[in-house]
C-alpha cells in the first residue's frame, strides 16, 4: 500500500493512503504536543469539552445526533502518551457511500470534523463554563479511576518510580491537583496555542473519493509562523541499582514489574537486536517467560514484557500469588541470562522473525493500524517502508541479539502486594 | 459446495458440510494480507449438566470445565502447539464463554499448514493426571486478577442477582476451589460429548483459495464412528422473576461502580426472529443510553453519570438480559431514574431517534466487515443461533418503530429489573 506525504503549510502536512479494501474511509489529525507537567492535565482535559459541541452543534445532543445520521460517522478525541510526547488525536471514520446508497455525505462529514476541531462551542470567547466545570469533575473521575485496572496501575507505578526526574514519568491522563485552576480561558488559550504552535499530522486512509481533506484546515492555519518542534527523548543508560518498590493494597492478586533500561535508541542498527531480543524473551506464548514462569511452573496466567521504543526501556509484568515473588524474580532473572548467554535456539530466533513479520503485515488490514503507522513513522523520522523494516528484522544475527539483550539492564522492581501480609526474608 | 450471496452488502460466504462431519464456511475477503480461521465448539460455561455421548444419565461437572478444556486442548505429547504456530509465523489463541469455546489463529503466510494444524490439534486432546493438576496454578491466577477487577465483580453480581438457578449466574472460568475439584475423567466426559465435529463448526476469512480450503479439511479432519446433531444440555428451571433486587460489594475501585439488569422472559427463538429481537433490543438502549440521547444527556448534566455510561443485551435461547452500566456517586439515584422513565418513556423514545439510530447501526455494521476478526467472531456466535450475519443488514432493515414500542413494553419494567454496586473501600497502601 502506497502512501504519499505533502507539506500544506509550515509544520502542517497530509499523508494519503488510497485503497479500496475497506467499506469506510479514516481521517486522522495528529497534534504533537511535548509531555510536560504543565500542560499534560491540560491537554487530557480538551478532548472532553471538545466533545461537547461546536458552532452549531451547541450541544454533545446535537453533536451526536448529527453523526449518527451520517450512518454513525465515528468521532474521536483522544490525548495519549508516545514516548516524551502527548498526542492529541482527532480521528473520523465514516461508512463509504458506495455501500450505504447515500454517495456525496463526505463532504458534510469533513465539514463536521472542521468544525469540531476548529469551530467549538464558545461563550464570551471562552469554553462554555457549564461544560468546562462538568469535565473537569469527569477528567478527576477519570485520573482516580486509574486503581481500577490493576494491571495497568501497576505498570504506571514502575515507569512513575523508575523514570523520577525524567519527562516520561509524568501520567499522561493529568493530575488532580492541577484541575482546579483550570477555568474557560486557560484552557481555550492553551488549545490557541496547541493549534498555533504544533506540528500537526493529517492522515488519511480509504478510498480516493477525490475530497478536499486540505480544506478541513481554515485558511489561518495554513500559514503559521511559530511551530514548535518537540525533541526526540533522551535515553537514560544508568540503571538505578535495583530500585525496588512495594505498594500495599486490598487486591486478590499480586503484580509483579520490572522495569529494565536498554539504552538503545531505536535509530540504532541494534535496536532490532532488541526487538527481537525481547520477542524471544518475553514476547508472546512461545518466550522464555511464558515456557518458564506459566507453562513449567504454574506461578501466573499472564507473563510478558515490552519495549517502550522512544525511551528504550523493557517493561516486564506478571500476575501472581504474593508469596511467589522470590520464586518468580528469580526465574526471571535466570531467563534473561540464558538470553544474555545466547541460551535460545535458532528455532527461537526464527520464531521471533516470524511473529514480528506476521504483526507488521496485518498492519496493512486495518485503517486506524495504518493511519497510526504512517504516524508513528512521522515521530521517530523514519523513512522505510514497511518491507524495508521488516526485511532488515530478518537480517538479524545471533551476536546482535546477544549484544542487545546484554544492555539490558534491571533498573526497578515493582510490586503489588497484599494488605497486611508477612514479608518473609527476601534477599536481593 | 453452496454459496450464499448478498447483494447489498456485495459480500458471499461458501458453506461445505464435510464428509468427516465438519461444518465449514469460507469467507473470501479479498486484498487481505491476513488470513483467519475460528474452529468452535458450542459448549460454554453454562453447559455443565448434559447427557454424555452415548449415555443415558445427566452428569453435572464443576463449575469452570469448559474453559478447563480449552486450556488443556493446547498440551500435545511430543510437540508444544504454541511453539508449532508460532514457528509457521502464526498467532494462536482461545476463548471461552457463556455458550461457546473457539480456538483460532491468524496468519499472513503457511496458512494451510496452520490450518491444518489447527483442525489437529482440536481434535485431539492429550489428557494426563499430571498435566490436568499443572494447569490448576495457572487457573487460579486467572480467576484471581478477574476477582480484582471491580467490573468483572459488578456485571456478575447482577446476574447471581437476576437468575436463581440458571448457569449463566456462575462465573465462567469457576472458582479457585471448582477447579480444583476438576479430573481427568470429567475432561474426557466434557471432551467427547461437546467436540463432536456435529456439535462444532469452522469458519474460515481471507484472501484463499476456497477448493484448497476444503481439500485441507478434508485431509486434517479425524473420523468419528457417530456425529450427533445435538447435545442434550440440561438447564435449570428458572423462574421468570428475579432472584434479588439489588446486591452490594465493597471492592477497591475510585467511585461506585453500578450495573442495572434487566431480566428477558421472551426465550426459546431461534434464527431470524432470535436475531431480530437481539437488534430491537439494542436499538432500544442505543435510543435511551447513548450519548445522543435527551434521557442520558439529563443524566450526565446533572453529574449523575459519565461517558462510561452505556448499554447493551444480549441474549439466547434459554437466558437474557439488558445491562445498563455505568459509574455514579448515586447509584441508586441513577436506578430510581431509570426506573421512571421505564414508565414515561415516549419523549425519547421516538420515531426520529429510530431512523437516526437505524442509520448508525447499518454504518457501524459496514464499518465492522473491515476487520476479519469481526465477521469470523460474529458468524460464529450467529451461527449457533441459526442464522448467517452476511443476512443481518436486510433484518435491520425490516424493523420498524411498532417493533420497538411493542418490544420495551414487554422488556424493559422495573419489576424485572436488579442493580448491582460495587462501593469504594479506600485505602492507603504505603506510597
Amino acid at each position: 500500500m502506497e502512501s504519499t506525504r505533502k507539506e500544506i503549510g509550515n509544520g502542517l502536512n497530509i499523508n494519503l493512503t488510497y485503497t479500496d479494501k475497506f467499506k469506510s474511509n479514516y481521517l486522522g489529525v495528529y497534534m504533537i504536543r511535548p509531555l510536560d507537567r504543565a500542560e499534560v492535565t491540560l491537554n487530557s482535559l480538551l478532548p472532553m469539552v471538545l466533545e461537547r459541541g461546536t458552532k452549531n452543534h451547541p450541544s454533545t445532543l446535537s453533536l451526536k445526533r448529527r453523526l449518527e445520521e451520517l450512518f454513525g460517522a465515528n468521532l474521536r478525541i483522544s490525548a495519549s502518551r508516545r514516548g516524551e510526547r502527548q498526542i492529541i488525536k482527532f480521528s473520523m471514520e465514516w461508512a463509504d457511500g458506495r455501500y450505504t446508497g447515500e454517495e456525496g455525505l463526505d463532504s458534510d462529514i469533513l465539514q463536521m470534523f472542521r468544525e469540531v476541531i476548529f469551530d467549538p462551542y464558545m461563550e464570551d470567547g471562552s469554553f462554555s463554563r457549564e461544560y468546562l466545570e462538568q469535565e473537569k469533575n469527569n477528567l478527576i473521575t477519570r485520573i482516580n479511576n486509574k486503581i481500577n485496572d490493576k494491571r495497568t496501575y501497576a505498570i504506571n507505578r514502575c515507569i512513575e518510580e523508575m523514570c523520577k526526574g525524567e519527562k516520561f514519568s509524568i501520567y499522561p491522563g493529568g493530575y488532580q491537583e492541577d484541575v482546579p485552576q483550570i477555568d474557560g480561558k486557560i484552557l481555550y488559550d492553551h488549545y490557541r496555542k496547541v493549534l498555533s504552535t504544533s506540528q500537526i499530522e493529517i492522515v488519511y486512509t480509504g478510498h480516493d473519493n477525490n475530497l478536499n481533506l486540505e480544506g478541513i484546515i481554515p485558511e489561518e492555519f495554513m500559514d503559521r509562523e511559530a511551530v514548535t518542534f518537540v525533541p526526540r527523548e533522551t535515553i537514560v543508560e544508568k540503571s538505578q541499582n535495583r530500585n525496588q518498590v512495594r505498594d500495599r493494597m486490598s487486591v486478590a492478586q499480586g503484580k509483579l514489574v520490572l522495569g529494565y533500561r536498554a539504552g538503545i535508541p531505536y535509530e540504532d542498527k541494534l535496536y532490532n537486536g532488541l526487538l527481537l531480543g525481547n520477542e524471544i524473551f518475553g514476547g508472546g506464548p512461545n518466550s522464555i517467560l511464558f515456557r518458564n514462569v506459566r507453562e513449567k511452573h504454574s506461578l501466573a496466567y499472564y507473563v510478558s514484557s515490552s519495549i517502550v521504543k522512544h525511551k528504550s526501556l523493557v517493561l516486564l509484568d506478571a500476575g501472581i500469588e504474593f508469596q511467589n515473588y522470590q520464586k518468580t524474580l528469580d526465574l526471571i532473572n535466570e531467563g534473561l541470562r540464558e538470553m544474555v548467554m545466547g541460551n535460545f535456539s535458532d528455532e527461537d530466533m526464527e520464531i521471533a522473525k516470524k511473529s514480528v513479520r506476521t504483526s507488521s503485515e496485518s498492519i496493512i488490514d486495518s485503517p486506524q493500524l495504518m493511519s497510526e503507522f504512517v504516524f508513528g513513522k512521522i515521530i521517530s523520522n523514519d523513512q522505510r517502508s514497511l518491507e524495508e523494516m521488516i526485511q532488515e528484522l530478518e537480517e538479524v544475527t545471533r551476536e546482535d541479539i546477544i549484544k542487545a539483550m546484554g544492555k539490558v539492564n534491571l533498573d526497578t522492581i515493582y510490586f503489588m502486594d497484599g494488605l497486611d501480609r508477612e514479608v518473609e526474608h527476601e534477599n536481593n | 459446495m453452496k454459496t450464499i450471496r448478498n447483494e447489498n452488502l456485495r459480500e458471499e460466504i461458501y458453506h461445505k458440510e464435510l464428509e468427516n462431519g465438519i461444518n465449514l464456511f469460507y469467507f473470501p475477503k479479498k486484498g487481505f494480507t491476513k488470513k483467519y480461521a475460528i474452529f468452535t465448539a458450542n459448549y460454554g460455561s453454562t453447559d455443565n449438566v448434559f447427557l454424555p455421548l452415548g449415555e443415558n444419565e445427566p452428569v453435572e461437572l464443576p463449575e469452570g470445565i469448559a474453559h478447563f478444556l480449552e486450556h488443556k486442548l493446547f498440551e500435545e505429547p511430543d510437540e508444544d502447539i504454541f511453539q508449532k504456530f508460532s514457528s509457521q509465523g502464526a498467532y494462536v489463541n482461545a476463548y471461552t464463554n457463556f455458550n461457546q469455546t473457539s480456538y483460532l489463529f491468524y496468519s499472513t503466510d503457511n496458512f494451510y499448514q496452520n490450518l491444518e494444524l489447527l483442525v489437529k490439534f482440536v481434535q485431539s486432546p492429550y489428557l494426563t493426571e499430571e498435566n490436568v493438576e499443572k494447569e490448576k496454578g495457572i487457573i487460579a491466577q486467572e480467576i484471581q486478577m478477574y476477582q480484582d477487577n471491580p467490573k468483572w465483580v459488578v456485571f456478575f453480581n447482577t446476574l447471581k442477582a437476576m437468575y436463581h438457578r440458571h448457569s449463566v449466574r456462575t462465573d465462567i472460568a469457576g472458582t479457585v476451589e471448582s477447579i480444583h475439584k476438576i479430573t481427568k475423567q470429567d475432561l474426557d466426559t466434557a471432551y467427547r460429548t461437546f467436540y463432536n465435529p456435529g456439535n462444532m463448526v469452522l469458519f474460515v476469512v481471507g484472501d484463499l483459495d476456497g477448493d484448497e480450503v476444503i481439500r485441507t479439511v478434508e485431509n486434517a479432519g479425524k473420523e468419528y464412528p457417530t456425529t450427533l446433531d445435538r447435545v442434550e444440555r440440561i438447564v435449570a428451571d428458572e423462574p421468570d422473576e428475579i432472584l434479588l433486587k439489588s446486591i452490594e460489594e465493597r471492592m477497591m475501585t475510585s467511585k461506585p461502580l453500578f450495573n442495572i439488569g434487566v431480566k428477558d422472559r421472551d426465550l426459546g427463538l431461534t434464527g431470524k426472529e432470535a436475531v431480530k429481537k437481539d437488534i430491537i433490543t439494542n436499538m432500544i438502549l442505543d435510543m435511551l443510553f447513548t450519548s445522543s440521547s435527551e434521557f442520558y444527556n439529563e443524566l450526565y448534566s446533572e453529574g449523575l453519570v459519565d461517558s462510561s455510561f452505556g448499554a447493551y443485551y444480549t441474549g439466547k435461547r434459554t437466558y437474557g438480559h439488558s445491562l445498563i452500566a455505568g459509574q455514579s456517586d448515586k447509584p441508586q439515584e441513577v436506578y430510581n431514574r431509570i426506573m421512571a422513565m421505564f414508565k414515561k418513556p415516549e419523549r425519547y423514545l421516538t420515531q426520529e431517534a429510530f431512523s437516526r439510530i437505524k442509520k448508525k447501526e447499518v454504518g457501524g455494521f459496514l464499518t465492522g466487515f473491515n476487520s476479519i476478526e469481526f465477521i469470523a467472531n460474529n458468524l460464529t456466535d450467529l451461527y449457533f443461533q441459526d442464522f448467517l450475519l452476511i443476512d443481518y443488514l436486510d433484518v435491520l432493515n425490516e424493523i420498524t418503530f411498532e417493533d420497538i414500542i411493542t418490544r420495551f413494553e414487554s422488556h424493559f419494567t422495573e419489576e424485572k429489573s436488579v442493580i448491582s454496586i460495587i462501593w469504594p473501600e479506600m485505602e492507603s497502601g504505603n506510597n
